[in-house]
């Protein structure tokens, strides 16, 4: 069942078993590390899936759980797009309406529940900054949240590599890697990009897809 | 598939993961999300892989008022809950206003008071066209009620109910007329020890002639945890 997902699968496929060792088997316990500080991801993260379930079925008290535990960090990630204060609190809020309303879609849609949170902020924010219409519903870019996931290894195999674009950044150069988080963080155009760059919007375009094929031929290593 | 193609799909799901696509070619990879699964979990991948940096960012706590407008856009007063299941902040923020305006009611028309605990409800109708808000008083044994929507029909007046556990309503008096009413606590209700439920019924003048309620049941509300005073 899996294909193409990355460049090489079967690579990915041998290092996942070799990461689960005994654990294989067990699909539930793969996301479950030894590691003090995975395992305090992983505690984390399951009482955010909690959350996220309960949200699905309409609990009001667990959804204002998860905005206590999630929303310095969501207003963080809006902050930064939007660099307006007021802005970033009502793109904010915009999110958390989103998520109440997707919430019965996370389960499918293979993120980790901060990566989702996170994802569906980020793209709030953007969308608020490029203008875009249609703010109701999870529209634009954010379709791949409404999209049926390739199965369940499909996100084990995102999870196996969760943690490594941060190192993976810092073996591009510097300017790449700067210009990666310039598209993400600040949500910048390509046409942003060649601005603060100053290259022509093709040379941009081209770099920073360079920059993406480099990040990721890192993280399947 | 040839690698090259592997590595176009690869970068143009990051592109889109970022949200740099524009026009033609933003649509184009909109609709593949949506119908090509492959590419869908691209996409995914890269959101998760993104989303790790924003690890680096210091939190900000946002504005309390941001959750206030949050929950009273999310959850607007057409879904009544009764108070003792969860109200959304804002609701309660109204609600605890009332109580306080009722606190302040029984205060300034009692005695100084002895010491005793304050239990609040709000008792809602299942259409939610009527509410009350009800202060226990267990200092001076009574109960003040204030209406804060709907009311007895034409020609008709409210009756207040209460029991304890397992035990049939009586009647804790009459309420004629006005937004508020305090009434005294018959002794079996002043007694109860555990669950207080408390209702709120349509009778005709002079009240209910059966000892129960006669008329339409607007709500009730369970208070639990009510001792007795001394």
């Amino acid at each position: 069942m899996l294909r193409n997902i990355f460049n090489d699968p079967l690579d990915l496929r041998k290092r996942d078993h070799e990461r689960a060792g005994q654990r294989r088997g067990c699909a539930s316990c793969l996301s479950v590390d030894s590691t003090t500080k995975d395992a305090m991801v992983t505690r984390a993260q399951s009482e955010l899936n909690s959350h996220l379930a309960q949200v699905a079925l309409g609990n009001r008290a667990a959804f204002e759980a998860l905005y206590d535990a999630t929303s310095a960090k969501l207003l963080a990630v809006c902050l930064r797009v939007l660099k307006e204060r007021a802005a970033a609190e009502d793109a904010m809020q915009e999110a958390y309406v989103k998520i109440w309303k997707n919430a019965h879609r996370f389960e499918v849609t293979g993120h980790s529940p901060m990566s989702w949170l996170i994802t569906i902020a980020r793209n709030t924010a953007v969308d608020k900054l490029r203008a875009r219409k249609d703010h109701d519903d999870l529209a634009d870019h954010e379709g791949s949240l409404r999209a049926p996931m390739a199965g369940p290894e499909a996100a084990l195999i995102a999870k196996s590599e969760a943690g490594r674009i941060m190192a993976c950044l810092q073996e591009l150069e510097a300017d790449r890697a700067a210009a990666i988080r310039g598209a993400y963080l600040d949500g910048e155009s390509y046409q942003a990009l060649s601005d603060r760059f100053k290259v022509p919007l093709n040379t941009m375009r081209t770099w920073l897809r360079r920059g993406l094929m480099a990040l990721r031929e890192c993280m399947t290593r | 598939m040839s690698t090259t193609e592997f590595k176009d799909d690869d970068a143009l799901a990051a592109e889109f993961a970022l949200g740099l696509l524009e026009g033609d070619a933003a649509a184009e990879a909109a609709r593949r999300v949506r119908e090509d699964r492959d590419f869908a979990a691209k996409v995914t991948a890269w959101e998760m892989q993104f989303a790790e940096m924003a690890e680096d960012l210091d939190p900000v706590t946002p504005d309390p008022r941001s959750k206030l407008a949050l929950m009273a856009r999310m959850f607007p007063a057409d879904a009544p809950k009764p108070l003792w299941q969860r109200v959304w902040v804002w609701q309660a923020a109204s609600v605890m206003s009332l109580i306080l305006l009722a606190v302040v009611f029984v205060a300034s028309t009692t005695a100084p008071p002895a010491t005793g605990p304050l239990y609040s409800a709000e008792i809602v109708s299942d259409a939610g066209d009527f509410r009350v808000v009800a202060l226990v008083d267990k200092r001076r044994d009574e109960i003040v009620l204030t209406r804060t929507a709907g009311a007895a029909p034409e020609g008709r007046i409210l009756q207040v109910w209460a029991h304890g556990p397992g035990e049939p309503a009586e009647s804790v008096g009459l309420w004629p007329e006005g937004e508020t009413v305090r009434l005294s606590l018959p002794p079996r209700i002043a007694a109860v020890d555990g669950v207080l439920t408390i209702g709120v019924s349509e009778e005709p003048p002079g009240g209910s002639t059966t000892g129960s309620p006669s008329g339409r049941v607007f709500g009730t509300v369970d208070i639990p945890g009510v001792t007795p005073a001394f």
